[in-house]
């Protein structure tokens, strides 16, 4: 099997699917002739042609509107936004326009927006946010976030293939950093399902995106110290699985919820109300959350670190829990 | 709707069959009347659920544009354009229906007003944040482009949403890849509360259009042969893959922006003034000058009307309301889908 | 028929509104759609069109008085639909953001939609500090928190405490929450003690004798105990033995026991009536889908009564299995709260010990136990002839509180004739 990378996996995925399906386009900012600014569109346009690798002018709205409106028509568009950060600037079209438009009136949405998210690459704060959680708020739209290169393309192809407006969150940091054996034939990866990382059976670390591999890296320091830890990769966020998360709390019985997103109405939130409430006697220990706290992301590489979970900061918390 | 043509074969210019204008006059006279109904009926008997915003005085708009679209064509109506969606199929019982919340309606009581869409019936409706659906057009102008019959999409918005963003993005997008959409001001005068003045200070808002070099003209928005004429030109412009036009349909909003809205801060001299104007008025004036049609014939045609909306609003009323947990259905598309299950 | 004329709702912001007056008198026909009052809002004036035709019985509000919107006003009496009212449309409330209903342990549904109150923690000291996992173990094994030894953050009770302390803890099963205090047959022998001439010995009670006999008095005092015997003829049962033996032996490493026959025979019983296989709370009856069957165990300390998960679902050979692994792990003392929970129907066997059959006690929270006799062969009359064979008394202990005698019997029925008319293959 081949190595790819988790950027070359969303590639992969994407290519396969335009290949498979002659109604996916992408549409984005110097995706065609540039290939992208972290070239996950390389080639493409020369592969595909002007139709179905679209340039647009710097209108992030509009590249959502119209990713809506050709969708509605019987395409399915994938929209890059060059960094996650940008989607704000077509808020409305996702929140107003494509998240309702099935439950208000019954049309078919199938378009997915990608781009990079999350920071370690000194971004500062307009290049580094992970700001999964405006949409999980959101009904009517899916949320996805892979730790894995395998993932990544399995789910970047559920994503395209899905009849909703799905929000694919890649993480930059991931993007050249890691790689794995992926098959060649083709796979999907269901959104809506995680994923036990590690069996363990002291602490369930229950995580997302590149905080998958700060939770697998202290799994394997505390193992040492004679501590399991469990880790689940949620991979979607919306809709996300709760039987996989209350298994895992009913198993270790003590749980650490950590992600890269800031604190306050973080997913860790959203998991520590699903587990006090259907999970409440399972639990012996308070259920702690390991996250970036309430700032925006600094740039300056101290206090970005500062700002990250990591796994000395998450080893601390399971060290306390541990103990408790 | 127009089922027979077909985008290439539109008749180019000359005089409008007398049909054609029968068929025109019979579309004002059906909006005016159900909305009427609607707001002054309706709605002040609590048979209509939430609030009411009807296009009384702007209806040529609606008709003199969507009456040319052919199958395969895309409309996206402001709330005031009732008659796109009489045009484009959608009926009165349907209409009613969704007025009064009902389980039955198009949009199963999950949406209010106007926001009615059907892809068959080529309608997407608009969100509560006006403008949204220029970019949508843009989407749905770049695939009929791509399949290539000539198809066009029409974006209907008032002139107070030319301040949002969003139509700029549409309008510069539209444009840089030369999409066959038609831009619809209805420049009624009045945002809500806030004159034109307030939103632009371009004297013609159709000005704008030169900026992103596409054809921008300003029609009589109340004479429906005008927006007729002015409409059919961009539509021919956009089928032979020219590009987007941009139209601005003056006209007044004769009611408040909403049937709770008095309209104080509207000087009564200018309703008066835009009342000698109206739209139905001028049409039906026109069609007897020209010995086109009888008073007879309209009598016939308004009684006609009025039973049509009576029995429609008959059939409204007297069907149910969803129940409420079918709130929590068809959040999301899935193979098994709700809305796909109970579609007749 | 009536209809009522109602303050319309002039706008979403808009709560009340002001009627200005009427246009038609109380007696007056009216059209419908003719203009009946005039309002004036916060936002609007407007002349509202009367919703029906007929005559205006009553005005309820008058001119100048202001009321909330979806008042009624008037009343027409007239041919024309009535209007639906707010009240009177069948529009359900929106949902409130509530939570899921609360988890049933798992297996469990409930018969009725009434949630069953929370369960008292029984004997838990308010100071001990523990967590809400420790606390449902505690309850679920009778365990008295303050009795823990506490090794977490500040002495706190953790799961690995409750766990070690549990499995030191031999008996099995489940004592309900008892809605009243359950005399403690520990606390009674500790007080006064009779007068009596000879010398006597005074021995505390084990830690696993105290939880029996506070286990066994719970019980009494909880069910309403009754008892049924039958006798079950066993040739067939012991036929299969003879024949299949050696041949089972020889294949699976285990030996061929009655107690599999029984253990199968009440599975099927209790498949077949499933209140068996229930439990009471409060005034519910909580239906197990699980049929987890306990096996008492007779040690030299007392008693124990692992159990069999999920026996409905397992065939012959793998309650074997089960049956000989639990057995092992209970002498040699290694069983895990996980096997000692969870029961859901107890198998009791008396007759190990030569008894002709026994009454034995509900192991709560369930409803039945079935006592097994001892299995020798007697005499008994077939086609009225005097016939030898193997033959044995079973007893069933049921909860009259939920089971009459009708259904005990036909339960016992089913366990006799499954017995007796034995076709289940054994390998």
């Amino acid at each position: 099997m081949p190595v790819l990378t988790y950027l070359d996996a969303i590639r992969q995925g994407i290519w396969e699917e335009m290949e498979r399906d002659p109604s996916v386009f992408l549409l984005g900012e110097d995706i065609g002739v540039y290939g992208g600014a972290f070239k996950v569109t390389a080639g493409m346009l020369e592969k595909f042609g002007e139709d179905r690798v679209v340039d647009t002018p710097i209108s992030e709205s509009a590249i959502v509107g119209a990713a809506v409106g050709a969708a509605l028509m019987g395409m399915r568009p994938i929209a890059e936004m060059q960094f996650m950060d940008f989607i704000s600037c077509g808020f409305d079209q996702i929140v107003n326009m494509a998240a309702k438009i099935h439950y208000r009136w019954g049309a078919k949405v199938p378009l997915v927006i990608r781009g990079p998210s999350g920071a370690g690459t000194h971004g500062g704060p307009y290049h580094s946010q992970s700001n999964e959680m405006w949409f999980v708020h959101t009904p009517g739209l899916k949320v996805v976030a892979p730790a894995t290169a395998y993932d990544a393309k399995g789910l970047i192809k559920a994503a395209i293939r899905d009849d909703n407006p799905v929000i694919f969150f890649e993480h930059k940091f991931l993007y050249r950093r890691i790689k794995e054996e992926i098959p060649t034939g083709d796979y999907v990866v269901p959104i809506g399902k995680a994923i036990v990382r590690r069996e363990g059976t002291d602490i369930s670390v229950i995580t997302y995106g590149a905080m998958v591999w700060t939770a697998l890296e202290a799994a394997q320091d505390l193992e040492k110290d004679g501590i399991s830890l469990e880790v689940v990769d949620l991979r979607s966020l919306l809709p996300y699985d709760e039987e996989t998360v209350l298994t895992s709390v009913r198993k270790c019985n003590k749980v650490i919820l950590l992600h890269e997103d800031t604190r306050t109405g973080g997913m860790a939130g959203e998991l520590a109300a699903l587990i006090a409430e259907r999970a409440f006697e399972d639990l012996d220990g308070p259920v702690v959350r390991v996250t970036a706290p309430d700032t925006p992301v600094p740039f300056s590489p101290p206090l970005e670190e500062y700002f990250l979970p990591n796994a000395k900061k998450l080893m601390d918390a399971v060290r306390t829990l541990a103990e408790f | 709707m127009a089922a027979k043509k077909t985008a290439n074969t539109i008749s180019h210019g000359g005089r409008l069959p007398k049909k054609t204008l029968e068929r025109m006059l019979y579309c004002l006279k059906v909006t005016r009347e159900a909305e009427s109904r609607i707001e002054r009926v309706l709605y002040r008997q609590g048979k209509i659920v939430g609030g009411v915003y009807t296009g009384r005085g702007q209806e040529a708009i609606g008709v003199g544009s969507a009456i040319q679209l052919v199958d395969g064509d895309v409309v996206l109506p402001s709330h005031r354009d009732f008659s796109s969606f009489f045009i484009r199929g959608f009926t009165l019982r349907e209409i009613f229906l969704n007025w009064m919340a009902r389980a039955e309606g198009p949009a199963r009581g999950r949406d209010n007003t106007l926001h009615l869409g059907d892809i068959k019936r080529g309608v997407i409706p608009i969100i509560s944040s006006l403008g949204a659906t220029c970019p949508v057009a843009c989407g749905a102008a770049m695939t009929l482009k791509w399949r290539g019959k000539g198809h066009v999409a029409l974006v209907h918005f008032g002139e107070g949403t030319t301040s949002r963003g969003d139509v700029h993005e549409a309008m510069n997008w539209a444009s840089v890849m030369t999409l066959p959409v038609i831009f619809i001001c209805n420049n009624n005068s009045y945002a809500y509360s806030t004159p034109t003045e307030k939103q632009f200070v371009v004297g013609k808002i159709a000005a704008r259009a030169a900026g992103y070099a596409m054809p921008g003209v300003t029609v009589d928005g109340n004479n429906v042969l005008a927006v007729h004429g002015a409409v059919r030109k961009a539509i021919e412009r956009a089928r032979s893959g020219m590009g987007p036009s941009f139209i601005e349909c003056k006209t007044f909003r004769m009611t408040g922006h909403s049937a709770h809205d008095a309209a104080n801060y509207v000087p009564k001299l200018l309703l008066e003034k835009w009342a000698q104007r109206d739209p139905i008025l001028q049409l039906e004036k026109l069609l007897l000058q020209q010995k086109l049609i009888t008073r007879g014939r309209i009598q016939k045609m308004e009684k006609e009307i009025h039973q049509q909306v009576d029995e429609a609003v008959a059939y409204a009323e007297a069907s149910p309301m969803p129940e409420g947990a079918d709130a929590l259905k068809g959040v999301y598309c899935e193979p098994e889908c709700w809305w796909q299950d109970r579609r007749p | 028929m009536s209809t009522n004329v109602i303050m319309p709702q002039m706008g979403e912001s808009v709560a009340e509104g002001t009627v200005v007056k009427w246009l038609k008198k109380v007696g007056e026909r009216v059209e419908r759609d003719e203009p009946l009052f005039e309002i004036s809002t916060d936002k609007v004036d407007a002349e509202i069109p009367s919703p029906a035709s007929g005559v205006l019985t009553k005005i309820l509000v008058k001119e100048n008085e202001t009321v909330e919107v979806n008042t009624v006003v008037a009343e027409i009496d007239g041919e024309a639909a009535r209007v639906a009212t707010p009240e009177e449309k069948k529009q359900a409330a929106p949902p409130a953001t509530v939570p899921p209903a609360l988890p049933l342990p798992s297996g469990v549904k409930a018969v009725t939609r009434v949630a069953a109150p929370p369960q008292r923690v029984q004997g838990e000291g308010e100071k001990i500090r523990s967590s809400p996992l420790v606390r449902r173990i505690a309850r679920e094994n009778n365990v008295d928190l303050t009795l823990v030894h506490g090794t977490g953050l500040g002495g706190r009770v953790s799961k690995k405490d409750i766990l070690s302390y549990v499995a030191q803890s031999p008996i099995g099963g489940t004592v309900p929450a008892a809605p009243r205090p359950i005399p403690s047959a520990a606390r009674q022998s500790a007080g006064p003690r009779m007068a009596f001439s000879s010398p006597t010995e005074v021995l505390a009670m084990t830690p696993m004798r105290r939880q029996i006999a506070e286990h066994m008095m719970a019980s009494q005092q909880t069910s309403a105990h009754v008892a049924t015997v039958y006798e079950v003829e066993l040739t067939k049962v012991v036929e299969m033995r003879a024949q299949h033996g050696a041949e089972f032996e020889k294949r699976n490493g285990l030996k061929l026991t009655y107690t599999t026959f029984l253990i199968r025979a009440a599975v099927e019983a209790l498949k077949e009536f499933p209140i068996f296989n229930s439990s009471v709370e409060g005034t519910n009856i909580v239906y197990k889908r699980d049929v987890n069957i306990g096996v008492a165990v007779t040690l030299d300390t007392g008693l124990i009564v692992p159990v069999i998960k999920r026996a409905g679902e397992k065939n012959f050979l793998e309650i074997a299995r089960a049956v000989q692994a639990l057995a092992e792990r209970a002498r040699g003392k290694k069983l895990s709260v996980e096997d000692v929970q969870g029961g859901t129907f107890t198998i009791t066997n008396p007759g190990a010990f030569g008894s002709l059959f026994g009454i034995p006690i509900i192991n709560q929270p369930q409803v039945a136990i079935l006592g097994v006799g001892g299995i020798e062969k007697r005499v008994v009359v077939r086609h009225d002839a005097i016939a030898i064979r193997p033959m044995v008394y079973l007893s069933l202990s049921f909860d009259h509180r939920i089971i009459d005698g009708a259904l005990a019997n036909q339960f016992m029925g089913r366990v006799k004739t499954y017995l007796e008319n034995w076709d289940e293959p054994v390998i």
